[in-house]
């Protein structure tokens, strides 16, 4: 009796602060499972706690607390989302703005991937324009055997120069 | 049992520099006695690094707290086997973890049928330079064999996070990985020094690379696994940095696994391998760099600033080593040969997928570590979490799944278009098909239904290269179905085991957009005998109960289950109170019916009678399990078939080199 009181007593002491803001405790319009509340709290990085578990995590249940609060006052998402970027800049939220400080994460792997396509491009075009030139210079070999040695001592001259 | 242990570890740093002087002077001298002596210091090595990591085995196992890293990561109610998984729970102890495979690995090159290889003495002084830099790092920073001034009575026990199954197996396989890597790097580095520009060293690291991937995989699917079952959110990938840093090198590998083909078949792209095959290495590093330096924030890091700095350093170095042999090189495997015959062929579709990955690749990098440039050059603090990585890879992602379908229906050298729409056309009917039964079911997000469409289409040309294969053995040797497929899988191992690898990835696929964007979730407090509804289940709650196991005290709620109004069985989330951590655990309990989890939570609650909870409905994610299994069958498949072709000896002799027992 006396184990199971006191742990029961100390889940008390430790969850009862935060009763007053899950969803049954709150009246107003907004709750926790309101899609305007999860579009907004989606956003948010909660200082590196958006991750953790939310009944361990006490900076991030006053972020519930304070999100779903500013809703249930009136403020649209738009507003709440503001409200936290002048507080504490981009990085309120989980992703880069497209302002100057956000834009070239935004914009460096399309451009990656446009340079990387161009370079392909290129390279392939370099490739199949060499098919007319290996035409023109192609050897004929008399047998295998020739080729190969030919292809050895080629092989063995570049080794030499470079 | 401290002096056995610090003599092992710094033996194991004189016997490492040492081998690098014998294999040195070895081929300074073309002396087969320093190379053999280099290839017995390995041993050595292997040995030595057996005996620390036995030991530390035996510390952790006994409860001997008179060492830091026992006491710091252990406790005498820690069930035993996470005493002993608690050796790579902390920096010292992955360390060891990452010598030891590093030295097995090495032991297993240089002992190789190869050994005599003309090119295993360099192979053997780049994994030595690596064993070397773990030594140091050992002794010098982590040593796990550290004295506590007082011995205390009891340890601080192990993080409960880490107290899951997935702490057995993910980061070993991780390690198995990343460490493997170092395998194709050194013979890279060892080709470009003796100027073999020919296929043979990715011939002989095939089995290393795809062994070094397959590991990497497994990691990857277990820390997704584990993360899913034990973090409490809910997602299985966070796109937190260090899981970035293990999916990086994942993606050029995979990158480098096709494009060797290239260079297999038509004896091209040797630049690009060896770029890929130095970056992959590179990134490994960067990988454990990011874990241990604290440098960015994650869950999963160590975060020891000066180990950090050790790590920089090695990366800067093997980075300058690899430009400088590299460039020097350069002249001599530029030249290609062959030239390119259609726009509209495998090569170039390989080229594509090559682009693809490495933008991939690169995407993630940025996103990483963009709040750290993004600081330094702007004085602007941002955060790139989910959400990016999300929209920038999803696009990234959709094109590699359209790729994979389209290009095993393009052939080599020319493909002809009237041939690539007549295969095509069924599976892509299929992949239409499937969208549009999505529609018509009343499925929602245009995103998701064109990219499960695509994930069909993939999967069905897949088939039906299996039936195309199926059917021309049957046509010439009338075998039965059975018996047609399996020696068509037994003839073409490579080829089909890659193809059971991209129906592994289609599964995945299907699992990875239907849970991204048809998962729901709620915060819902129940009182005793009061039923929640989240999607096609009903929850019941019949109250809370609380035991004592291990020490630590459990309270769980028992909950009945109801999917689509019939009986689903019960389930138990749990918080667990652990007696040597200040803050409890969650215990998730996951049901799985018709393919759809649903996920609990249990986050606090007033009393016995009355809780909250928090209830997830994922769709499909058992699919990623599921092909994580896929792939890893795949690889096995492709990795046990495709013996090495005997390789043409393409150099001449060496007469001095033959006299020292190195052939070729």
């Amino acid at each position: 009796m006396s184990k199971n009181a006191v742990l029961f007593s100390i889940c008390l002491v430790l969850f009862l602060p935060i009763f007053p803001f899950w969803p049954s405790a709150a009246a107003a319009e907004y709750d926790y499972n309101s899609n305007e509340f999860k579009e907004v709290i989606s956003q948010l990085d909660m200082q590196g706690h958006a991750n953790d578990d939310l009944a361990g995590c006490p900076v991030k249940q006053l972020y519930y607390e304070e999100v779903l609060e500013m809703l249930n006052d009136g403020m649209t998402g738009e507003e709440i989302i503001a409200y936290y970027v002048d507080q504490y800049g981009q990085a309120a939220l989980k992703e880069p703005g497209l302002d100057a400080g956000g834009i070239l994460a935004w914009v460096l792997p399309a451009a990656g991937l446009l340079a990387g396509g161009a370079v392909i491009w290129l390279w392939l075009k370099k490739r199949k324009g060499k098919r007319k030139a290996a035409i023109v210079q192609e050897v004929k070999w008399e047998s295998e055997t020739e080729k190969e040695i030919a292809f050895k001592i080629f092989d063995e001259e570049r080794r030499k120069h470079f | 049992m401290y002096i056995v242990g610090n003599t092992a570890l710094y033996a194991g740093l004189l016997m490492a520099a040492y081998g690098l002087a014998a294999n040195f002077i070895g081929i300074k001298k073309n002396s087969a006695r320093w190379l053999e002596s280099a290839r017995g210091a390995v041993l050595a090595l292997v040995l030595l690094t057996s005996v620390a990591s036995f030991l530390l085995f035996y510390l952790l196992g006994t409860g001997q707290f008179q060492y830091q890293y026992v006491a710091s990561y252990t406790s005498e109610n820690l069930p035993l086997i996470y005493k002993l998984t608690a050796f790579w729970a902390g920096n010292a102890g992955s360390l060891l973890l990452w010598l030891l495979l590093l030295c097995i690995f090495t032991g297993m090159v240089v002992f190789s049928k190869e050994k005599h290889n003309r090119m295993m003495p360099y192979v053997s002084i780049v994994l030595l330079l690596n064993i070397l830099f773990f030594f140091i790092v050992i002794t010098a920073t982590s040593n796990p064999f550290e004295m506590t001034d007082t011995i205390p009575a009891d340890g601080k026990g192990l993080n409960p996070m880490l107290q899951h199954p997935g702490m057995i197996l993910h980061p070993v396989t991780l390690y198995l990985g990343y460490v493997g890597f170092a395998v194709p790097f050194a013979f890279a580095i060892a080709a470009l020094i003796l100027k073999r520009m020919d296929a043979e060293w990715i011939k002989l690291t095939r089995r290393w690379t795809l062994t070094a991937w397959l590991f990497l995989t497994l990691g990857n699917m277990i820390g997704g696994w584990w993360a899913y079952m034990e973090l409490g959110w809910g997602g299985y990938w966070a796109w937190d940095p260090v899981e970035n840093a293990s999916f990086m090198p994942w993606l050029t590998a995979t990158a480098f696994l096709h494009s060797v083909m290239i260079q297999e078949r038509k004896g091209m792209l040797k630049i690009w391998n060896i770029v890929l095959v130095i970056v992959t290495y590179l990134l490994t590093i960067f990988g454990t760099f990011l874990v241990r330096s604290g440098i960015l924030t994650s869950v999963h890091a160590f975060n020891d600033g000066t180990l950090g700095n050790y790590f920089l350093i090695f990366m800067v170095a093997m980075l300058l080593i690899s430009i400088y042999v590299f460039i020097t090189r350069y002249p001599l495997i530029r030249k290609e040969t062959n030239p390119i015959e259609s726009y509209f062929s495998k090569e170039s579709s390989f080229l594509l997928n090559n682009l693809i990955l490495v933008a991939g690749a690169f995407a993630v990098f940025w996103g990483t570590m963009y709040p750290l440039f993004s600081e330094a050059l702007t004085g602007v603090k941002v955060n790139v979490g989910p959400p990016y990585f999300t929209k920038v890879m999803a696009p990234i992602m959709f094109a590699l799944i359209v790729l994979m379908a389209v290009c095993p229906l393009i052939a080599w050298q020319k493909a002809k278009v009237k041939r690539f729409i007549k295969t095509g056309q069924w599976p892509f009917l299929a992949g239409l098909a499937a969208a549009a039964a999505l529609v018509a079911a009343g499925v929602e997000g245009p995103f998701a239904i064109i990219g499960l469409g695509a994930a069909v289409f993939m999967f069905a040309v897949h088939v039906q290269e299996f039936m195309f294969g199926i059917r021309a053995r049957r046509k010439v040797t009338k075998e039965s179905m059975f018996s047609a497929a399996w020696k068509l899988m037994r003839k073409n191992q490579r080829r089909y085991g890659g193809y059971i690898v991209h129906i592994g990835v289609a599964v995945i696929a299907v699992g990875v957009i239907a849970s991204h964007a048809y998962s729901d979730e709620m915060l819902t407090t129940l009182e005793k005998g009061e039923t929640a509804r989240i999607g096609d289940f009903a929850l019941t709650f019949k109250g809370l109960s609380e035991r004592m196991e291990n020490g630590n005290g459990i309270v769980a709620a028992d909950m009945d289950i109801s999917y689509k109004g019939k009986s689903a069985g019960t389930v138990r989330p749990e918080k667990i109170f652990y007696s040597t951590w200040p803050e409890p655990s969650s215990e998730v309990a996951i049901k799985t019916v018709a393919s759809q989890d649903l996920y609990v939570v249990l986050s606090t609650w007033e009393n016995e009678d009355k809780a909250t909870f928090q209830l997830k409905v994922n769709p499909f994610v058992s699919w990623i399990w599921i092909g994580g299994f896929i792939m890893v069958f795949g690889i096995i498949v492709a990795l046990l078939g495709g013996k090495t072709r005997k390789l043409a000896a393409v150099s001449a002799v060496n007469p001095e080199f033959v006299k020292a027992g190195v052939s070729k």
